[in-house]
């Protein structure tokens, strides 16, 4: 019951976000869609007042958390009033049970534990449960002596959804925040093929996380959260719904460390190519601000939250990863990290995914909006590539980790390839 | 989107459909009984936490709210892994290090604990809890 529970609370986060259906363009997705962002606008808004409520000592029970989430469910009635052009995709239906498959996979490997990630069992888990005893955001806990592996400065996006969950079902579920990942998965199809209006694209975004997040082994990580509004980003950069990927970029900042290099890519990649392209017939509304000052304010609110975190964990002297930046550099090992990145970007497949988004971006050639995912693509591996080049024994770091960061990119390809397709 | 395009989706999706059942099945079975732990089926070598995350849920009723406590294997050098499980599971109780002061409780796993400062409270298949002689 608890687990059912913990779950029904992340869904119920459909309804408070299902305020953005009243930004008109994302009013006329399709109901998969919408839902989609609904789900990922409503962990944004949770856990933004969740991280508030730390700040200004005000209690997380369901009544002080509940209050402002029902007047978002108020605010929202009156928008999403459905997919007006009701585009047919050809292979709509095909494209969609493909989504499906891959998600009940995805539902069977958790289902019977064959993609837990550990981190869940060390961290993410631990976190959760004692930010949801302590009602906040616990420094005592983070920065215990003990805890070495508890990676105290680590966004707190994911602990704090979780602790919104456990608030509704009143203790932690650990089955819950690995049945988690599936609802993600398929969230993230379904924005992504709403947004990009592409079912086939979808299809192989939803193949590659799926497969990503089994090989990978993120159950139960910030991984699923982290993609789900990273895509989401992208996408509404790429397509024009430019004040959705405000949102996302403020909760990609929030949720991972290598949030913030993304977020920086995509402003850096926006200033690039926003001039030289001219707006989709989805966008949200006429353009009013300057291009640069639209690629200042679209991750000043990632910036803002990420400088409060920084700010906060350097009161409390939690400064762990992102202290690693001052570290030094071994171009020594370029060679060898380098090698070691690519067997790992393999995926034990043959790079089939790396080939499944470049090939078709090579045959078609059509880079006018396919820029800023590339752009976004290309920094982000380079900054893994960066950090790994920092790692003490980069070896290690790299098997343990590539499979997953180098999601990010993939993801920034297919988004990419399906650019390109317009 | 052209069908040359298409047909390379298409296939690219099916190769990783194939590698995703194939790195399902090759975790090991029994493939249809629900697990006891999170961990079951991460691959087919037995998690590091496993015997920690079935033993903690039985010792967690026995221990005192507030309660300083911490776990480990005897004798395994890397005692992290059932450390760390145990700061998840017993979320009422401080965990603290094995490798510093001993606390008042002493979760052993597995192996027994042979320090003569304590004596065994309880004892389960996967291992012991242990409390401190006043």
């Amino acid at each position: 019951m608890t687990d059912f529970l913990w779950i029904a609370g992340i869904l119920f986060l459909i309804f408070p976000g299902a305020i953005l259906w009243r930004m008109p363009a994302i009013g006329r997705l399709d109901l998969p869609a919408r839902l989609s962002i609904a789900l990922a606008g409503g962990i944004a808004i949770v856990t933004a007042i969740l991280y508030l409520y730390n700040f200004v000592h005000m209690p997380w029970t369901r009544f002080t958390v509940g209050v402002p989430l029902i007047a978002c469910v108020i605010l929202s009635r009156r928008g999403g009033e459905g997919s007006r052009d009701q585009e047919s995709f050809a292979s709509l239906s095909m494209t969609t049970m493909l989504i499906l498959i891959f998600a009940a996979l995805t539902i069977y490997g958790v289902a019977t534990a064959r993609e837990t990630c550990g981190d869940l069992i060390y961290f993410w888990g631990p976190k959760g449960q004692r930010f949801h005893q302590a009602g906040s955001i616990d420094a005592g806990f983070l920065g215990f002596r003990d805890y070495f592996l508890m990676h105290s400065d680590y966004p707190p996006l994911v602990p704090l959804l979780y602790a919104w969950a456990s608030l509704v079902a009143h203790r932690f579920s650990w089955w819950g925040a690995l049945f988690l990942m599936p609802i993600l998965l398929l969230a993230t199809a379904f924005a992504f093929r709403g947004l990009a209006r592409n079912g086939w694209y979808a299809a192989l975004l939803t193949a590659i996380l799926g497969y990503g997040f089994a090989i990978g082994m993120v159950g139960g990580a910030a991984d699923p959260v982290l993609l789900l509004f990273e895509v989401i980003a992208l996408a509404a950069l790429t397509f024009d719904f430019e004040i959705l990927a405000v949102i996302a970029l403020a909760a990609v900042a929030l949720t991972k460390v290598e949030g913030a290099v993304f977020v920086a890519m995509c402003a850096f990649a926006y200033l690039v190519t926003v001039w030289r392209r001219a707006p989709s017939p989805a966008a949200e509304r006429p353009r009013a601000a300057a291009p640069t000052l639209r690629a200042i304010l679209i991750p000043l609110p990632a910036a803002i939250f990420l400088g409060s975190w920084i700010v906060f964990a350097w009161r409390n002297q939690l400064i762990d990863s992102y202290g690693l930046a001052r570290g030094s550099i071994h171009l020594d090992l370029f060679a060898s990290v380098v090698g070691e990145t690519l067997r790992q970007a393999s995926y034990k497949i043959a790079y089939v995914p790396w080939l499944a988004t470049l090939v078709p971006l090579a045959l078609r050639r059509n880079f006018r909006r396919a820029w800023l995912p590339l752009i976004v693509a290309a920094g982000t591996l380079l900054s893994a590539l960066f950090y790994y080049l920092h790692a003490v024994s980069p070896s290690w770091w790299i098997e343990a980790s590539a499979q997953r960061v180098l999601l990010t990119p993939l993801a920034c390809l297919v988004v990419a390839s399906a650019a390109a397709t317009e | 989107m052209r069908r040359s395009e298409k047909a390379i989706v298409a296939i690219a999706t099916l190769i990783l459909l194939t590698a995703y059942i194939t790195r399902l099945f090759t975790r090991g079975g029994p493939y249809f009984e629900r697990p006891l732990t999170i961990v079951d089926h991460v691959g087919p070598q037995r998690h590091e936490t496993r015997d920690a995350l079935v033993l903690l849920p039985k010792v967690r009723p026995l221990l005192p709210r507030g309660a300083r406590v911490t776990c480990f294997q005897p004798g395994n050098r890397d005692t992290m892994p059932d450390f760390f499980a145990a700061v998840g599971q017993l979320p009422q109780q401080t965990v603290v290090s094995p490798n510093g002061q001993l606390p008042e409780y002493v979760i052993a796993v597995r192996q027994p604990f042979t320090n003569t400062s304590y004596r065994v409270m309880a004892e389960f298949p996967e291992g012991r809890l242990y409390k401190a002689i006043p």
